[in-house]
């Protein structure tokens, strides 16, 4: 999963950046008001698309393929927005760091920390949560296959996990054990549902694969 | 039958506290702690945080208009600091706000002034100080002073063991409504709602009833929520009691590692005396256990301590010296096995140290000292249907541990910088609340008049799968589909003075309320359908598949009819019903008595391959056998064994809890503190149940879960020594847990002279050859 993992060394850092002025960024430039360097300099140090923004502003988000606007901060994280804006409440805030894969959604298929990103740098991109994988009432294969494994416990994990593996089969419809492990490392489980989440991804991927040959 | 919130998880629909919808006009609290471990307050100053934008109010303890006190044993500490800080993160103050963020930008800008007084971090230090809470106990079985004289060898040393970090993912959290009155009700992912309830209602300075607690499920509690999610529903209740508004207040991850009490770290001596044969004649033990800054729930774990400072052996003569030491660390709290695995441990070290002494196996020493039935227990009570024995035989058998033990010879004879090693553990623990008031269970059970069910007991869901195991407990007894069974919340208006969700024991106590809650409704029901079809004997009606059978023939009737019948013809349909184990006692003047309805055994043997250049490791296998009696659901047990074994496991290893001499946490973030995580996971775990393990002492037949299993990690410890051995044959490593990769380099390469181990052979006419020994 070297998606997340990069999102994850990259987000720290731009992250506690952001957070630590206490200003804005905006696409893949950074711009800060309260910084050393004027604002526009940097708008030109960063290239042209750079965009400055203060206060609230209006953004349009793809969710689950649903267009939904709402009013964020430069520095609302993508979890936030979820969360709080939107009341879509299936992805979790454990550590709110990067640390512990609770809040994984995917974004245009990739796996991806929400408490990592930023809520208008995903404008335009495909996001889905944990409640945009099935139709109401349905399950994924995935998802059967963490019921029928048993792969849960108190359930505050298995969000993340279910949507770390739907990236990993995605991407590897047959995966190994150590693939499994590779896919599924960074997300953390204190009930201790790891031989179970192996287990359930295994059956999620013969599932799946069964299905596809069917069709 | 599965987890029944399985789909539920899966799809992110499960709703834990902060996950509600939220009310009109919700606040949100951040709490300021101190940031110092130990002074006087000289002066707090709120005016620059007042004047943050979104603040609504700032409350200290003058605001209190109850008591400001929270102690759940003793009243030793106060729900806002008032004149003194004991520990670093102790609350001081707490921030209303209309965001969260708004309230911790002014929680940042709050000063407090402190004079600083002397800091103790360590348990022994604040021993020799004098600072210990309640009184130091001994729990002693025939007599020890006599017996050295007789012993072939007797082996000291001393233990560190370290505390651990609870992780439950969802951080400690709570919504507190106003409502009309001047009552409230608290949405709180709390194991005790009632400890909830009657704090909350203390500190207001209001009776209990006008408050209401509810809890649908936890995101994990493991102890940590037993007593410590009392603070934080105390605060949020005290802002909205002012405000007269609802008030959210959810730690975020740093805030709940700093504030919040972990495992106890324990520091112990300890003296073992055998024949040469191995057989243990007799056991010294001294605990000196790091209690933090109050008492909290320290003084019974402490007591679970001396419980199972003898594991599942029986030692002739025994004393189990404990104490509880006041330290400037934040209240060190229940944990998972509370304090039963810190007294195991030593245990293990002191037969470890002794059979490395008397140059045997490790094993021979365990399996010869095994608790058989009848044994006493150092607490008088005596080992009924004990299973130490079978459990490890069938171990050692089914997973044959002479071919382990050669494997791991050869490869260790063939390779250098790699070692392997194994360890066996055997774990007794006992069931039941040590507080034998605790053990009391309630349930309260509606039909419908749709035939559908409603169940409410005293116990929380925090991942356990307690309501699952309370739907397949009430199928079992009512004979009709699971599908009509709903678990409701835990509230406390449903069911008062419920008991916490600990111990292991909620199964068996609302569980078996439950059960008893419908028999009531049942017998009302037979007793009408035998007066209404005129049967003579209603004891002989059934229902199975929905069905209404009797003598077990159909009666026409299904449970739906049946229903609908009993409720025209005015049957009540509702029950609340209690159970209380008999049989429980203990007098804590003697030390003696009967404290658990029963034990729970079993056998692990782990093995591990050790990195001796870089210290790094792998758990390659757990097989174990266990005791589960009947399981009423043999999935959710097998995950509950799963779970506590990775905690274990992880509490022996990684899981590093330091702290420095100022009383600040270093392992504050899951970047410092490490968790056991995809590749910790051992490559092969195998359980068996152990078979006809019937339990009379438990819903049908069946044995506590939750704990136990944590005790077999204990086992990781004295494998990873085995392999430190192998390495390095001559060297005498010290009893330190965790052993992470780094401790392990230290022990293998520092110089490691363990100057707190003596060895003392008796004399030369034994004969025994103490072959590490000084
Ligand atoms: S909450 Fe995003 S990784 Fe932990
Ligand atoms: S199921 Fe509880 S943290 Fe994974």
């Amino acid at each position: 999963m070297s998606e997340k993992k990069n999102n994850k060394v990259k987000g720290i850092t731009r992250r506690d950046f952001l957070k630590g002025l206490g200003s804005g960024a905006i696409g893949s430039a950074i711009l800060t008001g309260g910084g050393l360097i004027p604002a526009e300099s940097k708008a030109e140090l960063l290239g042209p698309g750079a965009e400055k923004i203060h206060g609230t502003q209006k953004i349009e988000l793809l969710i689950n393929g649903k267009k939904e606007r709402l009013t964020v901060e430069p520095r609302t994280t993508l979890l936030t927005a979820i969360r709080d804006k939107l009341h879509l409440t299936g992805t979790k805030e454990v550590c709110d760091r990067g640390q512990c894969g609770a809040c994984t959604v995917l974004i245009d298929e990739k796996p991806m920390l929400a408490c990592m990103m930023l809520a208008v740098d995903v404008r335009g991109k495909a996001i889905t949560t944990v409640e945009g994988l099935s139709g109401s009432g349905k399950l994924t294969p995935v998802q059967e296959a963490f019921v029928e494994k048993d792969a849960l416990m108190c359930g505050f994990c298995t969000p993340g996990f279910v949507m770390a593996a739907t990236a990993l089969l995605k991407k590897n419809p047959d995966p190994s054990l150590e693939e499994i492990k590779q896919g599924l490392a960074g997300n953390l489980c204190r009930c201790g549902t790891y031989p179970k989440v192996f287990e359930a991804v295994k059956a999620a991927a013969a599932k799946m694969r069964k299905g596809v040959a069917h069709e | 039958m599965k987890n029944i919130d399985a789909a539920l998880h899966t799809r992110g629909e499960s709703q834990y506290v902060s996950d509600l919808p939220k009310p009109a006009g919700l606040l949100y609290a951040a709490v300021f702690a101190s940031p110092v471990a130990h002074g006087e307050i000289v002066n707090i100053d709120l005016k620059k945080a007042r004047q943050h934008s979104g603040v609504i109010a700032i409350f200290t303890a003058r605001d209190i208009p109850g008591e400001n006190q929270i102690g759940p044993l003793i009243p030793d500490e106060p729900l806002l600091a008032d004149s003194m800080v004991h520990y670093i993160g102790q609350p001081v103050a707490i921030v209303v706000a209309v965001s969260p963020e708004a309230a911790r930008k002014a929680v940042k800008s709050i000063q407090m002034e402190v004079k600083e007084l002397e800091v103790i971090v360590d348990p022994r230090a604040a021993f020799q100080k004098g600072e210990i809470i309640g009184s130091p106990r001994t729990f002693e079985l025939g007599d020890v002073d006599s017996t050295w004289d007789v012993c072939d060898v007797i082996v000291e040393g001393k233990c560190e063991v370290g505390g651990q970090e609870h992780v439950y993912l969802e951080t400690q959290a709570v919504r507190a409504i106003p409502t009309e009155a001047g009552t409230m009700t608290l949405y709180s992912s709390t194991q005790s709602p009632h400890a909830v309830q009657r704090t909350v209602a203390k500190i207001l300075g209001i009776p209990s009833h006008r408050i209401t607690v509810d809890v649908k499920r936890l995101g994990g509690g493991f102890g940590g929520k037993e007593d410590q999610a009392t603070p934080w529903a105390c605060l949020a209740a005290l802002a909205a009691w002012h405000l007269q508004k609802p008030v959210e207040l959810v730690l975020n991850r740093h805030e709940d590692i700093l504030m919040t009490g972990k495992r106890h770290p324990y520091s112990s001596d300890f003296k073992i005396g055998l024949k040469k044969d191995g057989t243990i004649l007799a056991y010294e033990v001294r605990h000196y256990q790091n209690a933090g800054a109050s008492a909290d729930l320290s003084p019974a774990i402490l007591e679970r301590t001396l419980f199972h400072s003898t594991n599942a052996y029986f030692i002739p003569n025994a004393r189990i010296f404990a104490v509880s030491c006041r330290t400037n660390l934040p209240p060190f709290t229940a944990f998972r096995g509370f304090g039963g695995p810190q007294g195991m441990f030593v245990m293990e070290c002191a037969i470890a140290k002794a059979a490395e002494v008397l140059n045997i196996p490790r094993e021979e020493i365990q399996r010869k000292n095994l608790l058989k039935e009848g044994d006493e227990f150092p607490y008088g009570q005596k080992a009924e249907a004990a299973r130490a024995e079978v459990t490890w035989d069938k171990a050692v058998k089914t997973y044959d541990l002479s071919a382990i033990k050669q494997r791991i010879d050869k490869f260790n004879q063939t390779h250098f910088e790699v070692k392997k090693g194994y360890a066996l553990m055997p774990i007794c623990f006992g069931i039941s609340f040590t507080a034998t008031h605790l053990n009391q269970g309630s349930a309260l059970v509606h039909v419908y008049t749709d035939g559908s069910v409603s169940i409410t007991t005293g116990g929380v869901e925090m991942g356990q799968g307690f309501s699952t195991k309370v739907v397949e407990l009430a199928v079992k007894t009512l004979g009709i589909s699971p599908e009509r069974i709903r678990v409701e919340s835990t509230n406390t208006t449903r069911i008062a003075n419920m008991s916490p969700s600990a111990a292991s024991a909620t199964t068996d106590l609302c569980g078996g309320a439950t059960i008893r809650a419908i028999e009531q409704i049942l017998s009302r029901l037979k007793r009408f359908t035998a007066e209404q079809l005129s049967l003579e004997k209603p004891d002989e009606i059934t229902i199975q598949n929905e069905q209404v059978l009797y003598q077990g023939k159909p009666t026409g009737w299904d449970w739906k009819e049946l229903i609908q019948r009993a409720y025209m013809a005015r049957v009540s349909l509702s029950a609340h019903d209690f159970w209380a184990p008999p049989g429980i006692y203990f007098d804590r003047t003697t030390e003696k008595g009967h404290p658990f309805n029963y034990h729970v055994y079993g056998t692990a043997i782990i093995e591990v391959t050790l990195d001796c250049l870089r210290g790094i490791y792998q758990i390659d296998s757990v097989h174990l056998v266990h005791d589960l009696g009947r399981p009423v659901n043999k999935l959710v047990d097998i995950g509950q064994i799963e779970g506590g074994l990775a905690q274990g496991l992880g509490w022996m290893t990684v899981e590093d809890l330091q702290f420095d001499e100022k009383g600040r946490l270093l392992s504050n973030a899951l970047a410092s503190y490490k968790l056991p995580e995809v590749y910790f996971t051992p490559e092969k775990i195998d359980i068996t149940l152990l078979e006809k393990a019937d339990n009379p002492r438990g819903p049908y037949g069946s044995k506590a879960v939750g704990e136990p299993p944590l005790m077999y990690g204990i086992g990781v410890y004295f494998a990873l020594r085995y392999a430190m051995r192998a390495f390095a044959p001559d060297k005498d490593f010290p009893f330190q847990a965790p052993l992470t990769p780094e401790r392990v380099l230290i022990n293998l390469y520092g110089d490691t002279k363990s100057s707190s181990i003596s060895v003392k052979p008796q004399s030369e006419e034994k004969e025994v050859q103490p072959v590490s020994g000084k």
